[in-house]
C-alpha cells in the first residue's frame, strides 16, 4: 500500500465514522421548542454521589430531595409566619405528653417504586436518621434516646423518655427530615439507597446523566400529578453560565443570583426575581481547639474588629442583618442585646487582656475562604481581612475554589486548617437546633471545633425544656447569649436567596432554603 | 514498505512522548499541595481514616513504585477509576468520610470516551469555521502583498487575536443566543449547541491561518514556476488554484494540526463558559477535585493525539509534497 492510498482509505474510515455520529435532529428540531418540555433548574453546587438522604449535608442534593421525597410537614417559613406547619404525609401532629408525640399519618399514598407508604417507613426512617455515623444525623439524641412505636399503620408514637429531653423537639424536625421507604431501609446502607431516590413527593427519580439529574412527574402523587412533564436539576457551576442560560429560555430556574445579575435581570421583561430572607446564615468560623481562638477573648477581639455595616454594603441585595445565630425566621429567634458590634477600642482591649496588646505575639493567621459558591465571600473577605490588619491581627485571606474549600471545612482532630473559614449553614426547618447542636455541642462540633461544658449543659437544658415556650425562654435567655459571649463562630449576616425564574413558569413555590415544590407550577 | 517504516518510527517516537508525558503528569501531580484522600473521604474524616485510606490506595509508596503500577495498568488498557466520580459521571463532592454507601466510581476511560467525542466535534467544526473565514482573508492577502486585501488581513488578524475567548462567547452568546434567538448557547441538547463555542473557538484560531497563508501564498507567487506558468498559458485562476494554493498549502497543514491537537486538550475556558460537556470541562472539573486518574488519564490521552494528529498531518504533507521526507 503506498501513502496516498493508505492516508485515502483512513480518510473514507473516518468520514463513515463522523457519519454516524451526526445528529439529524438538528435538521429538523428547534433547540428552543417550549411546549411540554420539563422544568429545567440550573445549580451552583454539585451533588455527592450517594443518594442515601442521610449521607450527605449538602444543600444541592437537599434541593432535589425536595422534588422527589415527601415529607411528613413543610415549614414554609415566611417572615410573618416563621412557625407555620404545612402537614404533608402526615395529617396531625400531637403532643401527648412532654415525652411522648403521636403523628396521624396520610393514607393512600405510595412510594415511586408501588410500595404503599405506612407507618413502618416513618419508623424506619426516624431510627435510621439517628444512627451515629450518619451525616444528616439531626436528631436531638442517637437512636438508642428514643423510642418508635406504631399502634397501627397510621400512627406513630415517638417516646423520648430514655433520653429525657421533649418530645416537641420532633415537630419541626418533621419537614427537615424526607421519608424513605422501610423496603429500601431494610436492604442497608449498600443497597437501592444509595443507588436512588425513592420517595413520595410528585416527581419521580429517573437518572442521573453526567451533572443533570433527570426526574420525571409522578403520576400517582397524593395530591395530584404535577402538570409539568419532569424536573432537570443541573449542575452549572459558571454564574454568568447559568444567568445566560435563563436570559435564552434554556433554563427555568437558576439559584444564588450574584448582586449585579440582579440589577441585569430587573430589566429583563421576561424574568421575575424570587427574593426570600432564608434560613442561611453566613458565618466566620473560628477555630476554636486551637490556639489562639481557644480563647474566647480573641474571639471576641475579632467580632469587635468587624464593621458588618461594611460587609451589608458588599452584599447589597444577597444578604439581610441578623444579631443572633441563627436566621430571623428560625424559632426563638431575637436580636441579641449582647451580640459583638464593631468597637475598636473594646477589641483592643480584649486583646491586651488576652495577652495580645495591640496584636504583638498572635501567631500568622490563616482566614480561609471559597469563591464561586456563596456570593461575593471573596469580596467581602478581604474587607474582613483589611479591618483586622486594622487592629493588629496578622491575617492572610486564602481564597479557594470550591473543592479545595469544601476539603478544609470541618473539624478533625488537632482543629480544622487555618485559623477562621467562611461557610454558611442552612436547614428547610425552623428548629434552631439544626445549627445550634449541630455546631456548638461537644458531640457534634461540625466546623469550630469548640468543647464548652457550659455551652452543653445550655444546648441540653433549652433541648429538654417542658413546653414550646419553656424552651424559648431558655434559647433567648440562656443559650443564645452565652454563644455571644463565647462566639465560637461570627454570624455576619443572614443570606437573601434569589432565584431568576422564567416568567411563564407560575406557581413554583420556592422554601427559603433554597427547595422548591413544582407540583403544582405551570409553563403559562 | 516505506509507510510501515514510518509508521512504526513514529509510532515508537509517540509513546515515548507519552510515556515523558504521563511520568511528568504523575510526579507534578503528586507534589502539588492538595490531598486527594481527604477529598474522598470528606472534610470530617480524621487524620488517621485519611491514612488508612492512603495506605490501601497505595499512595503512601514512593511515587515510582505508584507510577510502575499506573503504566503497567496502562499497558493493560486500564486507565483507573475516578477518586471522586460516581458511574453516572456526576461532578461531586461534600459525602461524609466514613460513607461507606457511595456509588460505584467511573472509570477513567469510560469518562474519556463519553466526552472526547463531543470535543473532536468542537474541535473539527471550529476548524472548518476558521478556514471558511481565514482561507479567503488569507488567499486574497497574500495575492496582493502589501495592497488593501493585505492590509485588511493584518487588521483582521490583530483585531480577532486581541478578543478574549471569554468576553466573546459571553458577548455572542447574549447576542445570537439571548437577543436573536438563533442558537442555543449552555449545555448540550444536539448538534446545534456546538455552533457558537465553534465560531468563538473559530474566531481565536483564524488570525493564525490568515497570517500563514499570506505569507505562504505571497512567498510562493514569487517562485519562479509561477512566471513560467503565465508563459505555459494557463490562467491566473489555473496558478492560483493549481498551483500557488497546494504549494502553499504545507506550512497551513503543519499548523492545522498543531491546532487541532491544541483545540483538543485546550478548549477549557470555552467549554466552561457554554457548559460544553467535553474534555476540556471534564479537565477543569477534575483538576479542581483534585481527581489524579482522571487528570491523568486526560493527559495521556491527549498526549496520544497530538502525537496521532501529527503523524497524520505528515503523511499528508508527503502525500502533497512527495519531496518531502520524515
Amino acid at each position: 500500500m503506498d501513502r496516498r492510498k493508505f492516508l485515502r482509505y483512513g480518510m473514507t474510515a473516518g468520514a463513515t465514522m463522523a457519519a454516524m455520529r451526526l445528529n439529524p435532529d438538528f435538521f429538523f428540531s428547534s433547540a428552543f421548542a417550549q411546549e411540554a418540555r420539563p422544568l429545567t433548574i440550573l445549580s451552583a453546587e454539585n451533588i455527592t454521589g450517594n443518594w442515601d438522604p442521610m449521607a450527605h449535608t449538602t444543600l444541592s442534593q437537599f434541593n432535589i430531595e425536595g422534588f422527589i421525597m415527601g415529607f411528613l410537614t413543610r415549614s414554609p417559613m415566611m417572615p410573618d409566619n416563621p412557625d407555620e406547619v404545612v402537614y404533608e404525609l402526615a395529617t396531625s401532629i400531637t403532643q401527648l405528653d412532654p415525652f411522648k408525640l403521636e403523628i396521624k399519618l396520610r393514607e393512600g399514598v405510595t412510594f415511586h417504586d408501588g410500595e404503599p407508604f405506612s407507618a413502618k417507613d416513618v419508623k424506619a426512617t426516624f431510627e435510621y436518621g439517628a444512627q451515629p455515623e450518619r451525616a444528616r444525623q439531626v436528631y436531638p439524641g442517637f437512636a438508642d434516646t428514643f423510642e418508635v412505636t406504631t399502634p397501627d399503620d397510621f400512627t406513630v408514637i415517638v417516646d423520648t423518655t430514655k433520653g429525657g429531653y421533649g418530645a416537641g423537639m420532633f415537630v419541626f424536625l418533621a419537614s427537615y427530615l424526607p421519608i424513605m421507604s422501610a423496603k429500601d431501609i431494610e436492604a442497608g446502607p449498600n443497597g437501592p439507597l444509595s443507588q436512588r431516590l425513592n420517595g413520595t413527593g410528585p416527581f419521580r427519580f429517573k437518572e442521573q446523566a453526567g451533572n443533570d439529574t433527570l426526574m420525571t412527574a409522578f403520576e400517582g402523587y397524593f395530591r395530584g400529578a404535577p402538570k409539568v412533564p419532569g424536573v432537570n436539576f443541573s449542575f452549572v457551576g459558571d454564574s454568568t453560565t447559568r444567568m445566560l442560560s435563563l436570559l435564552n429560555g434554556q433554563a427555568d430556574v437558576i439559584e444564588r443570583l450574584e448582586p449585579e445579575q440582579v440589577t441585569t435581570l430587573e430589566s429583563e421583561a421576561g424574568i421575575v426575581l424570587n427574593r426570600a430572607v432564608s434560613v442561611e446564615n453566613k458565618y466566620l468560623w473560628f477555630r476554636c481547639s486551637k490556639p489562639p481562638f481557644d480563647n474566647p477573648l480573641v474571639r471576641k477581639a475579632v467580632c469587635h474588629a468587624i464593621d458588618r455595616s461594611v460587609i451589608m454594603e458588599v452584599m447589597g441585595t444577597a444578604g439581610e442583618p441578623s444579631s443572633n445565630f441563627v436566621s430571623p425566621i428560625k424559632f426563638g429567634y431575637i436580636d441579641l442585646e449582647n451580640y459583638p458590634e464593631y468597637n475598636p477600642e473594646e477589641c483592643q482591649r480584649l486583646l491586651a487582656e488576652a495577652g495580645y496588646p495591640g496584636g504583638e505575639g498572635l501567631p500568622d493567621l490563616e482566614y480561609i475562604t471559597s469563591t464561586g459558591f456563596y456570593p461575593k465571600t471573596k469580596e467581602y473577605g478581604e474587607v474582613i481581612t483589611a479591618m483586622l490588619q486594622e487592629q493588629g491581627f496578622p491575617v492572610t485571606l486564602n481564597v479557594m475554589e470550591v473543592a479545595a474549600w469544601n476539603e478544609r471545612l470541618y473539624d478533625r482532630p488537632g482543629g480544622g486548617p487555618g485559623h477562621m473559614i467562611d461557610c454558611g449553614w442552612t436547614s428547610a426547618s425552623p428548629e434552631p437546633d439544626l445549627v445550634l447542636r449541630t455546631h456548638f455541642h461537644s458531640t457534634s462540633k461540625r466546623i469550630c471545633g469548640i468543647e464548652d461544658p457550659e455551652i452543653d449543659a445550655a444546648l441540653d437544658e433549652e433541648r429538654d425544656a417542658p413546653s414550646i415556650e419553656a424552651r424559648r425562654t431558655s434559647l433567648q435567655t440562656n443559650l443564645m447569649p452565652m454563644l455571644a459571649d463565647k462566639v465560637p463562630a461570627y454570624s455576619l449576616f443572614t443570606s437573601v436567596l434569589m432565584h431568576g425564574v422564567r416568567a411563564d413558569v407560575k406557581d413554583l413555590f420556592i422554601y427559603p432554603d433554597g427547595t422548591m415544590d413544582a407540583a403544582s407550577a405551570v409553563r403559562g | 514498505m516505506f509507510i510501515a517504516r514510518f509508521l512504526a518510527r513514529r509510532l515508537l517516537q509517540g509513546a515515548l512522548i507519552v510515556f515523558l508525558v504521563s511520568a511528568v503528569i504523575f510526579t507534578l501531580l503528586r507534589v502539588v499541595p492538595g490531598d486527594p484522600v481527604r477529598l474522598m473521604a470528606g472534610g470530617m474524616a480524621p487524620e488517621a481514616l485519611i491514612e488508612q485510606i492512603a495506605e490501601e490506595m497505595g499512595l503512601r509508596d514512593p511515587i515510582y513504585q505508584q507510577f510502575g503500577r499506573y503504566v503497567w495498568g496502562i499497558v493493560q488498557g486500564d486507565l483507573g477509576q475516578s477518586f471522586v466520580r460516581p458511574a453516572s459521571g456526576a461532578a461531586v463532592g461534600g459525602a461524609s468520610f466514613d460513607d461507606n454507601t457511595r456509588s460505584e466510581r467511573a472509570e477513567v476511560w469510560d469518562l474519556i470516551a463519553q466526552t472526547a467525542p463531543m470535543t473532536v466535534q468542537l474541535a473539527l467544526l471550529s476548524m472548518l469555521f476558521a478556514l471558511i473565514i481565514a482561507v479567503p482573508i488569507g488567499v486574497w492577502g497574500g495575492l496582493r502583498p502589501g495592497r488593501f486585501p493585505d492590509k485588511l488581513a493584518l487588521y483582521l488578524s490583530s483585531i480577532f487575536v486581541s478578543l478574549p475567548n471569554f468576553w466573546l462567547g459571553i458577548v455572542l452568546a447574549l447576542l445570537l443566543s439571548v437577543k436573536l434567538k438563533l442558537l442555543p448557547a449552555i449545555g448540550y441538547g444536539g448538534f446545534a449547541y456546538t455552533i457558537l463555542p465553534a465560531i468563538v473557538l473559530a474566531i481565536e484560531i483564524a488570525p493564525f491561518i490568515i497570517r500563514t497563508l499570506t505569507v505562504s501564498v505571497a512567498g510562493v507567487m514569487r517562485e519562479n514556476f509561477i512566471d513560467i506558468a503565465a508563459v505555459r498559458g494557463l490562467t491566473r485562476n489555473q496558478i492560483i488554484f493549481r498551483h500557488a494554493l497546494r504549494n502553499s498549502s504545507v506550512p497551513l497543514l503543519n499548523l492545522l494540526g498543531v491546532q487541532f491537537s491544541m483545540l483538543l486538550g485546550g478548549v477549557l475556558v470555552i467549554e466552561f463558559i457554554f457548559d460544553y460537556p467535553g474534555l476540556g470541562l471534564l479537565t477543569i472539573n477534575a483538576v479542581m477535585q483534585r481527581d489524579f486518574p482522571l487528570i491523568q488519564g486526560i493527559a495521556i490521552v491527549t498526549a496520544a493525539a497530538f502525537v496521532l494528529i501529527n503523524i497524520v498531518v505528515d503523511l499528508c504533507a508527503t502525500a502533497i509534497d512527495p519531496r518531502l521526507e520524515y
